[in-house]
């Protein structure tokens, strides 16, 4: 006997989103609450309820158009893909060059350089512990460390990206050895990565080097003089990844990277320069969490924001001052010292999100990032996987898949309330400038990196292996930590003392006069003092040192 | 060896003597391991801290106060370059709030004494308040009494900074420096009650920001209306912690404190407690003039040197909508303790802050007992602790509080005195 | 004896990523200890003046990218300075053949990434508590 079916009931209607709720409800018993990182609640279905079709101009729109939702350029992914960078270093110039090469020869599209972190610190190499040099990035003091890092690679048509915080001696160093080749400047394209002094000082100590004044100065000196001398190159990097990494939930991230790109922009045009002049060379970083939906809608809501912002606060018209271009990197947060190889897994997961969101850019983290710095089998897998997503998963088919998706464009919307509304609290504490030095977003960072840890504590979410699905373990399927070779870590130390030495002396004194003189000189450039500097064979250290001593070292305010 | 476990004293006891001689030496391993035994009441500390007794007066105790963020601590950093300058040996003791709930402490004042508490001829300690008032915590007193037994030039207290209450210091220290913030503005009546009643010198931080100018002259205006004190006249400064600026004449000022009143001078400072028996019978008689106490049944059990202890019956009356004993009625018991207590010194003494931390429920029948201890006392200032027993001994809430001493004697009221 | 556990929370070294430091000093904290929390780049004579002046139970050293590679000279200058009843632990990224270099020079315990902070502050209490014994015997 067969019992009449169902009254279909048309979809469009009030009583199918009952009739669904209900049965949603009888079948799931107690449902639990779910909220994404920002902690917005995640409703278990999204319908055309959750979208206003009115909007979809000022909501959606084209890409390549304001508001910009759905991509910075008519053609995003479909047209070039993006660019394929690497961030690596380790031990000696020579050693960081072979890597170099080798990475180029598995598909790389430009440069990247991470320095030692004795560099970081603002140290030469006979300086610090020498337990510690080049096991975290290539140890390049001086130009000629520069030409020996780089040889091989044509600057006029490579881009080089450099972790490269204020004064900014690494690209002064590369500029000093294209000039020595004959290479024009104009010709040179990448960017200045470490250049967002704020993010460090809140949350990401290892770039951190000068206080906060004489940062602020410099980096307004380093926009100008590279807008003027090297065009092509992006001087700004605002940095999401470092807060992000730090503890910010997605939406604290992109608001903070966003507060602070206001205050740059905003410290610019006080110092005289127009904003198209300046902002089309402005560029974001961000970290790409593995929480997959609310990254994308993240960038989603980012760009939109930009754009409007570009416009409203200080009238810029030129289009390529609304575009918001960003790199990504996948993050290492999420990656796991248990089981490493899962972090395969994540990091494919993630990278997905970061191109649905619309990047420009993308590092791929090495699966033995959360053990040590990258070896070079790690590397080429991450280098894989960027090729197999490109290539074999058909993602780049269209352009912003998940555009028009209720759940993306209402996450989209919600983020962007939750952006604007911490942007809104940053703007009350008198710009973010003032609310990092007062402290108010270290709090908050902190505040958010303790509930995410107390969660996973808690068991409400999960990390394989961590807290969920523990295996016996081999330790032997952990990579050891790569070490440079300490034979030629010697070697290049005895080098540089050796060099140091037979310096012509007077010339060396003048120009560290020459960039304490512009420290103290508020008419002067200090980036063209740092750059006259490099070319007359001052080492990072000497300028570093010089800088700190005329403008401050100032101790990051830490918040417990 | 095998020790003796009922011996107390430094007879039985041969490293203290050892213990002794390296503290007088300055050994810092030393010095820090006995105010380790101090802090934690260890009964060996003791003997320590009296056989250190005669040997204190000698250092200048500077107490350094203000609200949070003011910079006390970075000040203390540049008095510190200062003090080295002047070939000076300089202790510190900083003082971090514990959390109420879990008693847990981040003690970050020596972070901003980084660059000059590297120095060999500096020692900072850093000590969680732990629930103590006043601004210091509980052993403060027996510590700085240890380093200037160690031979310390000037020992340097920075209190938590709690605001008003911050003002246990002013019993502790030679010379109290009281770092008020720029832009203070119209906040400048509402705490001079407080603690700028206590400062010696005053000093403006952050002389950098252009608020300060006005903060300095309404300082300036305040201490104008305000009797001056015999001996010496209250000095307004302008420092810059964070390049230094100022300080050197703040070590100026210092030192005119310390030869115009004294070093030392806080040794004399503290009464001794009045004898006992002589004045128990007035503080019955003040707790039988209480209409208040009388209210909730509260009953005075004894006092000695600074300490009264009286009771209380949880009774039907005592209790809250939920059937225990009301918040109310146990600070009731705890308050009088403390009222009581301050009061034995034949002047009025008004309260003028309180702390409670209430730890376990209590029932009906119940008896609670409340037990006050003097923790600190200058000519204006008293601060005292109150713990809220259970008869099984549990602590039931923690009390702490402050008077101000007025001058005024208590009204002799015959007919209350009865029994 | 009530005994609140006094902790150092540090970084010595080169590297600033401080995130994790600051995660363990706050949890240290709630779970009622008294913490001694430094930014990064402490030399290692200051964390041995500071662990002695503050006569501390336990020093944390948090390191995150190799700076573990200089931890045997923070145990020897706390061992030249007399400090050898201080327990020493070490929370971050230490690869396995790195760890036991570290045991070998007396860290007592070394945490990886992902540890529960529980399991930290459990192991910081029971230290703790022989620290005190050796030092105020009763
Ligand atoms: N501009 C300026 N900032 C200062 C000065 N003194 C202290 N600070 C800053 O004020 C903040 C709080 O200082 P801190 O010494 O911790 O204050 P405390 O809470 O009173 O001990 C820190 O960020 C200091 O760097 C000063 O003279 N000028
Ligand atoms: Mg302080």
């Amino acid at each position: 006997m067969n019992k009449p079916l169902p009254e279909p009931i048309p979809a469009s209607t009030e009583e199918a989103h009952v009739r669904w709720a209900a049965e949603y409800s009888a079948q799931i018993g107690a449902d639990r609450a779910v909220h994404n990182r920002s902690g917005i609640p995640v409703r278990p279905l999204y319908t055309p309820l959750d979208v206003d079709p009115a909007r979809f101009d000022a909501d959606v729109g084209f890409p390549g158009q304001p508001p910009y939702t759905r991509g910075i350029y008519a053609t995003m992914h479909r047209g070039r893909t993006w660019t394929q960078r690497q961030l690596i270093g380790l031990g000696t110039p020579a050693a960081y060059n072979a890597r170099l090469t080798d990475i180029l020869g598995q598909g790389g599209t430009a440069v990247s350089l991470i320095p030692c972190n004795s560099v970081f610190r603002g140290y030469d190499m006979d300086e610090v512990d020498e337990e510690l040099l080049g096991t975290c990035g290539v140890v390049a003091n001086s130009a000629d460390h520069m030409a020996t890092c780089l040889a091989g690679v044509d600057l006029a048509t490579t881009s080089c990206a450099m972790n490269d915080p204020s004064p900014f001696t690494l690209l002064a160093f590369m500029l000093a050895t294209a000039k020595r080749n004959g290479v024009d400047w104009r010709t040179i394209s990448g960017t200045s990565n470490q250049s967002d002094y704020l993010s460090h000082y809140v949350a990401n100590h290892m770039f951190f080097r000068l206080a906060l004044p004489g940062a602020r100065r410099i980096l307004v000196d380093h926009i100008r003089w590279c807008n003027e001398h090297v065009p092509r190159w992006n001087p700004l990097s605002v940095v999401g990844q470092h807060t992000q990494q730090a503890g910010a939930t997605p939406a604290e991230s992109m608001a903070f990277t966003l507060a602070a790109a206001v205050q740059y922009a905003d410290d610019c045009v006080a110092a005289g320069m127009s904003p198209d002049a300046f902002l089309p060379r402005f560029t974001f970083f961000f970290d790409v969490s593995i929480s997959f939906f609310e990254e994308i809608a993240k960038f989603r809501a980012g760009r939109r924001i930009w754009a409007r912002i570009a416009r409203e606060r200080w009238g810029a018209r030129d289009p390529r001052s609304w575009r918001f271009k960003f790199h990504a990197q996948t993050s290492g947060v999420d990656l796991t010292r248990q089981q490493p190889l899962n972090n395969i897994a994540r990091v494919t997961a993630q990278a997905i999100a970061g191109i649905f969101g619309g990047l420009q850019s993308l590092h791929t983290d090495a699966y033995d990032e959360a053990l040590s710095c990258p070896t070079q089998f790690g590397a080429r897998i991450a280098v894989a996987t960027q090729n197999i997503l490109r290539e074999e998963a058909h993602l780049t088919d269209v352009i912003d898949p998940l555009g028009g998706s209720y759940y993306v464009e209402a996450l989209t919307n919600e983020m962007e309330a939750r952006v604007l509304a911490i942007m809104a609290d940053v703007e009350a504490a008198g710009g973010m400038y003032r609310a990092v030095e007062s402290g108010l977003v270290q709090r908050r960072i902190g505040e958010s990196a303790c509930r995410f840890q107390e969660r996973i504590d808690r068991g409400e979410q999960t990390v394989v292996g961590v807290n969920a699905y523990q295996v016996d373990e081999d330790a032997s399927a952990r990579p050891a930590l790569p070490k440079p070779d300490p034979a030629e870590m010697r070697a290049h130390l005895g080098a540089f003392t050796a060099w140091k030495a037979q310096r012509p002396a007077q010339a060396v004194a003048a120009a560290l006069d020459g960039v304490a003189r512009a420290a103290n000189d508020g008419d002067a450039n200090v980036f063209a003092a740092v750059v006259a500097a490099a070319e007359a064979g001052c080492t990072h250290g000497e300028i570093c040192g010089t800088l700190r001593r005329e403008v401050g070292f100032g101790m990051p305010l830490t918040v417990v | 060896m095998k020790r003796d476990a009922t011996a107390v004293g430094a007879h039985a006891r041969p490293d203290v003597a050892l213990r002794l001689a390296a503290i007088r030496a300055g050994e810092r391993a030393a010095i820090a391991r006995a105010i380790t035994a101090i802090e934690n009441d260890i009964a060996s500390a003791r003997a320590l801290s009296a056989a250190l007794a005669a040997d204190a007066g000698r250092a200048h105790v500077v107490g350094v106060t203000g609200p949070p963020g003011a910079g006390k601590s970075t000040l203390i950093n540049a008095l510190l370059a200062e003090f080295a300058a002047r070939g000076r040996r300089i202790a510190v003791v900083a003082i971090d709030p514990s959390s109420p709930i879990t008693g847990g402490a981040v003690l970050g004042d020596r972070v901003r004494m980084h660059a000059a508490g590297a120095a060999e001829s500096v020692f900072i300690r850093s000590l969680a308040s732990r629930g103590h008032a006043g601004g210091l915590a509980k052993a403060t007193r027996r510590i700085v009494d240890l380093l200037d037994a160690a031979g310390f030039d000037a020992i340097v207290v920075e209190t938590v900074g709690a605001g008003q209450s911050d003002v246990g210091i002013a019993a502790l220290a030679d010379t109290s420096v009281v770092v008020c913030p720029p832009g203070l503005g119209d906040d400048v009546q509402a705490i001079k009650a407080g603690i700028l009643e206590i400062a010696d010198v005053l000093v403006v931080n952050k002389g950098d920001q252009p608020a300060a100018d006005r903060t300095e002259q309404e300082l300036r205006d305040m201490l104008r209306l305000r009797a001056h004190r015999p001996g010496w006249a209250v000095r307004v400064l302008r420092t810059v912690a964070t390049t230094g600026d100022g300080v050197p004449a703040l070590v100026d000022a210092l030192d005119a404190h310390a030869t115009d009143a004294g070093r030392g001078r806080r040794l004399a400072r503290a009464p001794a407690p009045p004898a006992a028996t002589a004045v128990e019978s007035r503080l019955r008689g003040f707790c039988a003039a209480d209409p208040y106490q009388r209210l909730n049944a509260l009953e005075f059990v004894e006092s000695g040197p600074g300490t009264v202890t009286m009771r209380m019956r949880v009774a039907p009356q005592h209790l809250n909508f939920n059937g225990k004993c009301h918040g109310g009625a146990i600070f009731t018991l705890a308050d009088s303790a403390f009222g009581v207590a301050a009061n034995a010194y034949g002047v009025v003494a008004a309260g003028i802050d309180t702390h409670t931390t209430f730890q376990v429920a209590v029932s009906e029948g119940d008896v609670l007992t409340a037990r006050s201890l003097e923790v600190s006392r200058n000519a204006k200032i008293a601060v005292y602790r109150v713990d809220v027993t259970r008869g099984d001994g549990t602590v039931v809430a923690s009390f702490t509080g402050t008077v101000f001493m007025t001058r005024r004697p208590h009204q002799a009221r015959p007919d209350d005195l009865r029994p | 004896m009530d005994i609140r556990p006094k902790v150092l929370v540090t970084k010595i070294g080169l590297d600033g990523h401080d995130r994790g430091s600051r995660v363990v000093a706050a949890h240290l904290r709630d779970a009622g200890m008294e913490v001694v929390y430094t930014p990064p780049w402490q030399k290692i004579e200051a964390v041995v003046k500071l662990a002695m002046e503050e006569d501390v139970d336990v020093i944390g050293v948090s390191s995150l990218a190799t700076d573990h590679l200089i931890v045997p000279k923070l145990m020897a200058a706390l061992r030249d300075a007399g400090l050898t009843d201080v327990v020493v632990i070490v929370g971050g990224i230490v690869p396995d053949a790195d760890e036991q270099a570290l045991l070998d020079v007396g860290v007592a315990r070394v945490f990886h990434p992902g540890s529960p902070l529980d399991e930290i502050s459990a192991y910081i209490t029971e230290a703790t508590a022989r620290v005190r014994a050796a030092r105020f015997p009763a």
